[in-house]
């Protein structure tokens, strides 16, 4: 496998996006990209797309704008894996370069969730998933009760479960929720690409706002965004050629899924009771740190950008990724040590929890390890030492994971 | 057993897209019977409708470069249809064929599809035919005819 390195990122403005048909949302991305790699759009010869199908209304949406992102005449493959897919497609990337089957590659995943005529994401997510789930009325279902049972909270519904799993098993309270989204809109005030900003923003402001479903606050959960999140890639031949000098090294990469359907297939339930188990997030974690040469996670990575769209995913995720021990994650939240100039900073840019366009999000996560790693993060840059970054991505039913480690050099140097 | 509708669902769901702002511009100025296209600034592509990225250069055309077409142009391909759908999932058999052409309008690098009334047949000149009430939709741009 050759050494490959992210050379450029590019990220809309995420938020209400109006103002934008999904073809230049997605272009906005990808010549920001462009510019910051300092390349021209001839040096790229392959395109990694993806976004979750079905969301804005419009199938194989990459059919539409190959000429707005200077596509035509060049290879381009589609990836939708749900919520993972801009960690998938940044993966699909990745492939393309280190195999040697392209030197230079751009990815880009989007979403444009505004172009739902009801509030938020609903008529995307009912779309697809009475789409994908409607063989239920095949083993006698009704379509009614079903709705009700699973998919009126939609993602915020499974996640509830999962939320309340998590605290049980490991003592954290609804405090700990809010220190996690007053972080995070902390954060994001920070970032000029973000959704939900609160400068200032106390546990004390969360905690005033209205329980949705328990344990969850409409102050833990994410909004729906319209953006699109780019990187572009190049072996180390080309990194030398185009006269790059900001890189970030993709040092290992892992996807794993697990059975944790969120119901089950037919809801006869699954082999996995505690939702908060996220066997895939370990196994993508273990498998990317041993191709990244990690040994001690803890004390070797820097920073994380988790996706959490959910603040209790941000202490589950960080507990599986290795970050901390199985349900200690709430004590370093207590003492500050994943806040921005913390000892382990997680989600500086805001994350998930405030800028959710779901396509984009787990793209945007590797763009931010990596400006992270480059120090162009901005108001939002870490203040300490970023030599290596973790990038990690979640979705599919609930069970897919993706993990990308990034680093100021290669592996082995 | 196939099942048509359910009904009593807590919720509807429905698509609302935006076409952004140049697109906008186009349908709104449908309402003063006006065809914008976009002229590349760099290399003079001309695309119409018109869109924010050249097609062929891939330069960014800002507003300023917004050009109004004459609305005539010329039939540069087209095609017979002898049936259209009744919206029940069945076929309605026209009278007379209608005709569907791609048109390249004068001004134009790109071409267009739109039905065209009268004899048609490439190489004819044809211009639009405009709803009565004019509302700046797509709807407003019903057709083009032969010009006579």
């Amino acid at each position: 496998m050759r050494r490959v390195a992210i050379i450029g990122c590019g990220q809309s403005k995420h938020g209400r996006r109006t103002d934008v048909n999904q073809a230049e949302l997605v272009a906005e991305a990808v010549w920001a990209a462009i510019e910051d790699a300092n390349i021209g759009p001839e040096d790229i010869e392959a395109y990694a797309v993806g976004n979750m199908q079905g969301f804005g209304g419009i199938c194989q949406p990459d059919l539409v704008f190959a000429d707005y992102i200077a596509a035509g005449g060049k290879a381009m493959q589609r990836v939708a894996t749900g919520g993972t897919v801009g960690g998938s497609t940044a993966h699909l990337g990745y492939y393309e370069v280190a195999s040697g089957m392209y030197d230079v590659v751009l990815a880009v995943s989007w979403e444009k969730h505004t172009d739902s005529a009801e509030p938020g994401a609903t008529t995307g997510l009912l779309h697809v998933a009475f789409a994908n789930l409607s063989y239920m009325m095949k083993i006698g279902m009704d379509m009614r009760s079903f709705a009700i049972m699973g998919l009126a909270g939609a993602a915020a519904g499974i996640s509830a479960y999962q939320a309340a799993f998590y605290m049980a098993r490991s003592g954290c309270r609804i405090e700990h929720f809010d220190m996690v989204a007053a972080k995070a809109r902390r954060n994001a005030a920070k970032n000029k690409y973000a959704h939900l900003k609160w400068p200032n923003c106390t546990p004390e402001d969360i905690a005033k706002t209205e329980m949705l479903i328990w344990p969850m606050r409409f102050g833990h959960v994410c909004p729906a965004s319209d953006g699109a999140s780019c990187v572009i890639y190049a072996n180390e031949d080309a990194v030398r050629r185009l006269g790059v000098k900001e890189v970030a090294w993709v040092k290992g990469v892992a996807a794993y899924a697990d059975e944790e359907a969120d119901q089950g297939e037919s809801y006869q339930g699954t082999a996995v009771v505690d939702y908060s188990d996220q066997t895939g997030a370990i196994l993508s974690a273990k498998k990317a740190y041993e191709r990244a040469g990690i040994k001690d996670p803890r004390k070797e990575i820097d920073m994380a950008e988790i996706y959490a769209p959910f603040p209790h995913q941000e202490l589950m995720f960080s507990e599986r990724l290795g970050f901390f021990d199985d349900g200690t994650a709430w004590k370093a939240v207590e003492e500050g040590v994943t806040e921005i100039d913390g000892d382990f900073p997680i989600c500086p840019s805001g994350g998930v929890n405030t800028t959710n366009a779901i396509g984009s999000s787990g793209m945007q996560r590797v763009v931010e390890a990596a400006l992270q790693i480059m120090g162009k993060a901005e108001d939002h840059q870490v203040p300490k030492d970023v030599r290596n970054a973790v990038a990690h991505a979640w979705g599919g039913q609930v069970q897919f994971n993706t993990v990308m480690v990034l680093g100021d050099r290669p592996k082995g140097w | 057993m196939g099942v048509d509708r359910y009904s009593g669902l807590p919720f509807v769901a429905r698509f609302r897209w935006n076409v952004g702002k140049t697109m906008e511009k186009f349908y709104r100025s449908f309402a003063e019977k006006k065809i914008l296209a976009a002229r590349c600034e760099k290399c003079g592509y001309t695309v119409v409708p018109p869109r924010q990225i050249c097609p062929k250069c891939y330069s960014t055309i800002s507003e300023e470069n917004l050009v109004e077409l004459s609305g005539k142009g010329v039939v540069e391909s087209l095609t017979e249809v002898a049936f259209k759908l009744d919206g029940k999932g069945g076929y309605i058999w026209l009278e007379k064929p209608e005709l569907l052409a791609a048109i390249r309008l004068e001004g134009a690098s790109s071409t267009i599809f739109a039905r065209v009334e009268g004899e048609a047949k490439v190489g004819s000149e044809v211009e639009p035919v405009w709803a009565e009430k004019i509302e700046g939709k797509p709807s407003d741009l019903i057709s083009f005819k032969v010009v006579e």
